[in-house]
């Protein structure tokens, strides 16, 4: 069995474990269940903060960094979800075009 | 909150789902391109479904992390289910065996519409789960679309694909900032991502997301700045 269809399995192993813990444990505090509203936004702007940080202190102003803003704009102006996506998707790729 | 009718939930859960499938295309271009078999990929995506935690688990074999890293990375990635996946327990039907399996529902983009169409702490089950569903449908397509046309492409940054994951991101983070909780929690997480990022790798600066947003939480609630007591947290 290769490598990659042990970390399939792992993965995919560990995934049903974290997401069904909830259905097999008994049900948790309220207090709990209440903090955990927290985690969604947090994690959300942790993913954005991770996708354009790419590792470094600060974000690198290239294409990328063009189609987020781009996406922050449009997400600000409250466009719907499929044109900010492909807004900020187009954007990237444009200025590589043009590049 | 007002409540929004499960109706209307669903109707925006369609753009939603077939913004997932489009990931799921640029998941198999980039799975294939780090030169992992697509049946594979295709077979993480019908198990695993967790989109964040697959896109870890290809950049750690594109850049060589092995498959232990992957495994680590994207585990540690969705250890966040953990939570949304006891909130959710305790709304979906039925005894623990079928909770479990619709339990695999559950992602940031299900959970977000399901947390829209009821509260935070009692998510819609019906939105929950065809909403799930649907993305699931459309993650497995799309992977296996992404498979197929993977080496036709050629490189996914030069169509933007990059980008498109911050921009799907903000664009499911901005509408959960209608309080002040919300805005403490998402401010908290993005900047202990920023601190942990230079240092670790894969899915570590999520983890330290997900526990800023745990500590940050107050006990009203993070996305219900006002909404009656008896709607709020009922748990029966």
């Amino acid at each position: 069995m290769s490598g990659t269809l042990l970390a399939v399995m792992g993965l995919s192993a560990l995934t049903w474990a974290c997401k069904g813990a909830g259905s097999l444990l008994p049900r948790i505090p309220e207090p709990l269940a209440r903090r955990t509203a927290g985690l969604a936004p947090a994690l959300l702007a942790g993913l954005v903060v991770t996708e354009v940080l790419d590792g470094n202190w600060l974000p690198r102003l290239d294409a990328k960094a063009a189609g987020v803003a781009v996406a922050l704009v449009l997400a600000w102006r409250r466009t719907p979800l499929p044109v900010t996506v492909v807004a900020g998707a187009a954007v990237a790729a444009l200025l590589r075009a043009l590049a | 909150m007002v409540r929004k009718a499960p109706r209307s939930t669903l109707f925006a859960a369609l753009p939603v789902a077939a913004a997932v499938g489009v990931f799921g295309v640029s998941y198999g271009v980039l799975g294939t391109a780090a030169g992992i078999p697509g049946w594979q990929l295709v077979l993480l995506s019908v198990c695993t479904f967790a989109g964040s935690a697959q896109f870890a688990f290809v950049s750690a074999f594109a850049t060589g992390a092995g498959p232990l890293g992957a495994i680590v990375s994207g585990g540690l990635l969705n250890t966040r289910y953990l939570a949304t996946g006891a909130v959710a327990a305790q709304v979906l039907p039925g005894g623990r065996l079928r909770r479990l399996l619709l339990a695999q529902l559950v992602v940031d983009e299900s959970y977000v519409l399901a947390v829209a169409a009821g509260t935070p702490a009692r998510p819609d089950p019906g939105v929950l789960v065809a909403a799930g569903a649907l993305e699931w449908l459309c993650w497995v397509t799309g992977s296996a679309v992404g498979v197929l046309i993977g080496n036709v492409l050629g490189d996914p940054a030069r169509l933007g694909f990059d980008a498109a994951f911050p921009a799907l991101f903000i664009a499911l983070l901005w509408p959960l900032l209608d309080g002040p909780g919300a805005r403490r929690c998402a401010l908290g997480g993005a900047l202990a991502a920023a601190l942990v990022a230079p240092w670790a790798p894969g899915g570590v600066p999520l983890a330290a997301a997900a526990l800023a947003g745990l500590l940050l939480s107050g006990r009203d609630g993070a996305g219900t700045p006002a909404g009656p007591p008896d709607e709020r947290g009922d748990v029966t």
